[in-house]
């Protein structure tokens, strides 16, 4: 009698979880694809840090449906001063001491993890390999690792550690090619839930700030240069001019992007006439700068430092156009 | 006088008088309650209260980003309707008092903790390292000008060069919320678009 109670409470107690797997994933890329559908479709609470240099970030990050079944998310930096960033659907608004607040038109929350998580992964496969390396333990649970190697040697690896059950996220490192660890997200608390937590549901009863208008064209404007080389994959998503927030000074600006990485290049004329290329790592985020020929170039991304230095190097002017 | 005037007002800060009247002198004084306040940052610099990011000179920023892209930060130039959203927005993420910082104020914070960077590397907001280092090459230094021999500029130009980098790395960050990078949505035609007009 005892032993049948207790066989149906390890039922009862499976159950819940057994519900939200369809079938434990066989390959890298089907442990992916359930990661980012589970990334879109469960309501979860976590906490990760995130872990550069010496120093760690701690986050909460909330993420539920609403009951119109739209997608809420809360992703709030806990140390420091206040950095929230809010999602209802296809809103995003960031809270944070340098602006007021504002919103942004996409269902993508730019913080530590990357985006391309909770999308379309296979679009990667084109740049990267996806190999499923074995078992390990995180975060109290079995967890399944999985690499996203590029296929040439421009780019960082990131590893991927995935809950077994859900395949929700529970690690991520960014590994150089030698294998060195650059940063890591390591999730400290998970928990999945059937209704969305209490801030999300508050959330979705709260008017966001006003959506930032970008103007048509304002991100594909003509500048006066160009950048030859690129590691295999990058597209262009942004090209505009603006003046950095805190330096005030004018740039030209070129964000590309390879689904996975970002590189920002800023490129502006310089009282110098050369200064030797110089750069600081931020995590795996590198900031790179050069003068050539009173031209200042800099590169920042999560790119390996040769490449961002490859990259500088091939910015060339437009024939014609002055800087 | 004036060195007597300055200790009045360490003393104050260290919390050792307690006269009103001491307290209006300050208060009327231009000088002394500058004084005051910066001797207040020092402390909070000391104690590591200062917000990490505050580098950033709001104030400037923020007026220079209006001035310069209207389109891109439109929601600042209508004070009526934000002001209305932020405060619902406010009462859900609960009091971030660090951000409603007075422009005076943190004009003054900007100039403590250049001084603050100048003296102490550690207290620089990101931890950065390495640098100084030539890619694919010797080590380099990293003054900006040959000519500038002595330490101190040196230093200046080491400190000018973090800073430098810190607001790319900052600039980065913020050019990737405005991009909104979809990598899957395979309907958009401007970069191919935009690198025939580059060429």
């Amino acid at each position: 009698m005892k032993l049948t109670t207790f066989l149906i409470s390890l039922v009862l107690m499976i159950s819940p979880v057994k519900a939200q797997e369809t079938q434990e994933p066989t390959s890298a890329e089907s442990w992916l694809k359930q990661l980012s559908h589970s990334l879109k479709t469960l309501n979860f609470g976590t906490s990760f840090v995130v872990v550069k240099n010496n120093h760690a970030e701690p986050y909460h990050w909330f993420h539920g449906i609403s009951e119109q079944g739209d997608e809420l998310e809360i992703l709030s930096l806990l140390n420091g001063p206040r950095r929230d960033v809010l999602r209802k659907g296809d809103v995003v608004s960031y809270i944070e001491p340098e602006l007021p607040p504002y919103s942004v038109k996409t269902s993508q929350i730019t913080g530590p993890i990357p985006n391309v998580l909770s999308n379309d992964l296979a679009a990667l496969q084109a740049h990267y390999n996806f190999v499923s390396v074995g078992k390990s333990r995180v975060l109290g649970r079995g967890a399944q690792v999985i690499r996203i190697v590029p296929k040439d040697n421009s780019k960082y690896a990131y590893w991927l550690w995935l809950d077994q059950h859900t395949s929700l996220l529970l690690k991520l490192a960014v590994i150089t090619r030698k294998g060195q660890q650059l940063e890591q997200v390591q999730f400290t608390h998970l928990d999945i839930t059937e209704q969305p937590a209490e801030s999300l549901i508050q959330l979705n009863s709260t008017e966001l700030p006003d959506v930032v208008d970008i103007p048509e064209g304002y991100q594909q404007q003509k500048l006066a240069w160009k950048v030859e080389w690129l590691p295999q994959g990058f597209e262009r998503i942004n090209a505009n001019r603006h003046r950095i927030v805190s330096t005030k000074e004018p740039v030209e600006f070129q964000l590309f992007s390879d689904g996975l990485a970002e590189v920002s290049i800023y490129v502006t004329p310089s009282k110098e006439q050369q200064r030797a290329t110089d750069y600081v790592m931020d995590g795996a985020t590198v900031a790179l700068s050069q003068v050539v020929k009173g031209l200042e170039v800099s590169v920042v991304g999560k790119v390996p430092t040769q490449t961002a230095k490859r990259i500088a190097d091939s910015v060339r002017l437009v024939s014609g156009a002055a800087p | 006088m004036s060195e007597s005037k300055f200790e009045t007002v360490s003393s104050l800060v260290d919390n050792f008088h307690h006269e009103d009247a001491v307290l209006d002198d300050v208060l009327k004084d231009n000088d002394m309650s500058e004084t005051w306040q910066r001797y207040h940052l020092i402390g909070d610099v000391l104690r590591d209260d200062v917000a990490q990011s505050i580098d950033i000179d709001l104030s400037d920023a923020i007026s220079n980003a209006i001035a310069e892209e209207p389109t891109v930060l439109a929601p600042v130039k209508k004070p009526s309707l934000p002001s209305v959203v932020k405060a619902k927005v406010v009462s859900m993420v609960k009091p971030f008092g660090q951000v409603a910082i007075a422009a005076s104020a943190a004009g003054l914070m900007v100039f403590g903790v250049q001084t603050n960077v100048a003296d102490n590397d550690t207290a620089t907001p990101y931890q950065v390292v390495q640098t100084g280092l030539a890619v694919g090459g010797v080590a380099q230094p990293v003054s900006l000008n040959f000519q500038q021999n002595t330490r101190a500029d040196q230093q200046q130009a080491i400190v000018e060069q973090q800073r430098r980098f810190q607001a790319l790395l900052q600039d980065h960050k913020q050019q990737m919320k405005f991009s909104a990078v979809i990598p899957s949505s395979k309907d958009k035609q401007q970069p191919q678009e935009a690198d025939k007009s580059v060429k």
